[in-house]
Formats: structure tokens, sequence, C-alpha cells
């Protein structure tokens, strides 16, 4: 629902960094979402088409990675990957200690610029 | 030529936030980022609140798509308040909130409630400077939300679960709504509370009393 003002940020950051870069203009972003992140890909991918008109990435494709929901049991020891957007107990041992280890990500990993 | 960044998309916001926060500590100000869907009672959480606070002084800072009824509201009770239009963002960011903070007598106040846009999603998503984020939920809401839109829940330190009043017309499991929420957020306080006849409201306000070393 707010994938405007996240594809805003995004921009902001990836022209920023392309003007220290010394480049001028840039071609592809690759960027991590986690499912649980509450970002859906296609919205964003929506978005930030809408907004890089006129700008340095008026060119640039947005790559979308996405990450699934991982964590790590205290009671079995183990770690897991689910398909959900949230875990409630172990999918392995049922138990109710468990820290989430990934799949809140919103992360600009790269970029490519010329 | 590819150019390693790194960064957290959110990372501005959150840059924002933590200056914000330093603004409320050194004024002493115990902050709270008050969430909920629209019509659960957010307002009226903070018109009984008020009213029933005793000796702490209380601001705070309305968000809304558009309109200042809310701040209105609030203005009527006597406390400080300063209405922030999103002018159709859903949620408040920080920036916006460090905009007003300005207008807010923040050193004569103990607790500042910034009573976000109404929606179950967003606001969770972005820190604004706050201590500690509290949800309410209505139980005409219906018992399905927390795992409908768990992130919120997992986010808050208390939820309120407001109307309770009407346990006898609508449908809603509360004992589902605990059991799920806890589950998702085990650290989490829950209130059963009825805005309208003040049932319930005491214990919330001693326990934020409490969590704020306020009053």
């Amino acid at each position: 629902m707010h994938e405007a003002s996240i594809a805003l940020s995004l921009l902001e950051i990836a022209a920023g960094e392309c003007n220290k870069s010394g480049y001028g203009r840039i071609d592809s972003i690759n960027v991590k979402v986690g499912r649980a992140s509450g970002v859906m890909p296609d919205a964003l991918l929506f978005a930030f088409d809408a907004i890089k008109e006129g700008s340095i990435a008026r060119n640039a494709v947005l790559q979308i990675e996405e990450v699934p929901v991982s964590g790590r049991c205290s009671d079995c020891r183990k770690e897991f990957t689910v398909d959900q957007e949230y875990v409630l107990s172990c999918p392995l041992c049922g138990g109710g200690s468990f820290t989430i280890t990934a799949g809140r990500e919103m992360d600009i990993i790269d970029m490519e610029v010329s | 030529m590819k150019v390693k960044v790194v960064s957290r998309i959110l990372e501005a916001n959150d840059r924002i936030a933590i200056e914000n926060r330093k603004i409320f500590d050194r004024a002493g100000v115990f902050v709270i980022n008050l969430m909920s869907g629209p019509g659960a009672g957010k307002t009226s959480l903070l018109e009984r609140t008020i009213a029933q606070k005793g000796g702490l002084r209380v601001g705070v800072i309305e968000g809304d798509i558009a309109g200042s009824d809310d701040a209105e509201r609030v203005n009527e009770l006597g406390v400080p308040v300063v209405q922030i239009n999103t002018g159709g963002a859903c949620h408040l960011d920080s920036n916006m909130v460090s905009e007003v903070l300005g207008d807010l007598p923040l050193d004569e106040l103990d607790v500042v409630f910034i009573e976000n846009v109404g929606n179950l999603v967003c606001p969770a998503e972005f820190k604004v400077g706050e201590d500690m984020k509290v949800m309410v939920l209505s139980i005409a809401e219906g018992h399905d939300k927390p795992l409908k839109y768990p992130l919120m829940f997992q986010e808050s330190s208390a939820l309120i679960l407001n109307k309770v009043d009407l346990a006898t017309y609508v449908d809603a499991d509360i004992g589902k709504i605990r059991k799920d929420t806890l589950s998702l957020n085990p650290q989490i306080k829950i209130f059963e509370v009825s805005c309208k006849t003040g049932e319930g409201i005491p214990g919330w306000i001693s326990w934020l009393k409490e969590r704020s070393g306020k009053g």
C-alpha cells in the first residue's frame, strides 16, 4: 500500500549513489524484498516506473528478489524456511521459541550505472 | 559498471526517526505510536485516556489523510495537539513528524501520543521516533485480524481490544484474538476495554504510567 513512498526512498538512495560514482545514468537496480516486509513486488515495480520519469533512473529496470521467511528454532536448534508470511510455531518441532532470521528485508543490493 | 549499494530502503526514514527520538528524549517525553484500522477507536481511546490521566501531562500529534476532526476532538479536552494531513499517504513517516515537533511544548509534557493514519498495514513499517507502538483493535472488526495483519500485532507493545461492550452483538471470539496475538508476539500486553463505557481504561492507564515511568 505504501509502495510509492518506498519507491521514492529507493530512487533517492540510488540516485545519490549514482551521483557519487560520477556516472550519469542508472541502467538497473537490484533489490531484495522479504515476503514478510509488507511490500508487494508488482506494486513496487508499478510505483517505481511511475516516479522514475525524468530522473537519472528513467531507463532503469528494477529487479526484485523475493526473500522467503526463515528462522532458527531454539527448541530443536534447526533452521527453517516457510512459504507463509509469518510463523506461529517452529514448522519442524512445533516449539514456540524461535527467531526470525530473514523475510523482513527491504534492501538495495547493487545497481548498474553507465 | 556495477555499484554496490547495500542499504536499507527505509534508511532515510529510520535516520530521521532517530533524530526525532533524540529530541523527545532531551525533552524527557515518552512517545507512543498509536495505530489501528479506521474506526477501531484510537481517538476515543485518547479521549478516555486524557480524561482519566491523573497528573500525566499529555500531548497529541494527529495524523490523518485529510481533515482535522480528530484534532478538534482532542483540542476540546484542553491538551496540546497538532494535526498532520498526509495528503493521501497511508501512514505517517518520520519526516512528517519531524516537521511538527516545534508546534508542541515538549518540555512541558510527559507523554506524547502520535495517532497514526487509520490503516492496519503500513503504519507498522515506518518508525516515527516512538518509544513504543500501541495498537487498537475493536472486536467488531473480527477475530481473524491478527493472522491477516500479523506485522502490526508483532510490532506493538500493547493491544487495546476495544468495544468489548459489543461482545453480545458481534460474533468475535475474543479468546482467539488473544491466542493468535500472543502466538505472534508473546510479550504483548492485552487490555480489553470499552471506550464507550470506560470499562478497562484504568488498567491501561496504570500500565501506561508504569511503562513510561511518568505519573
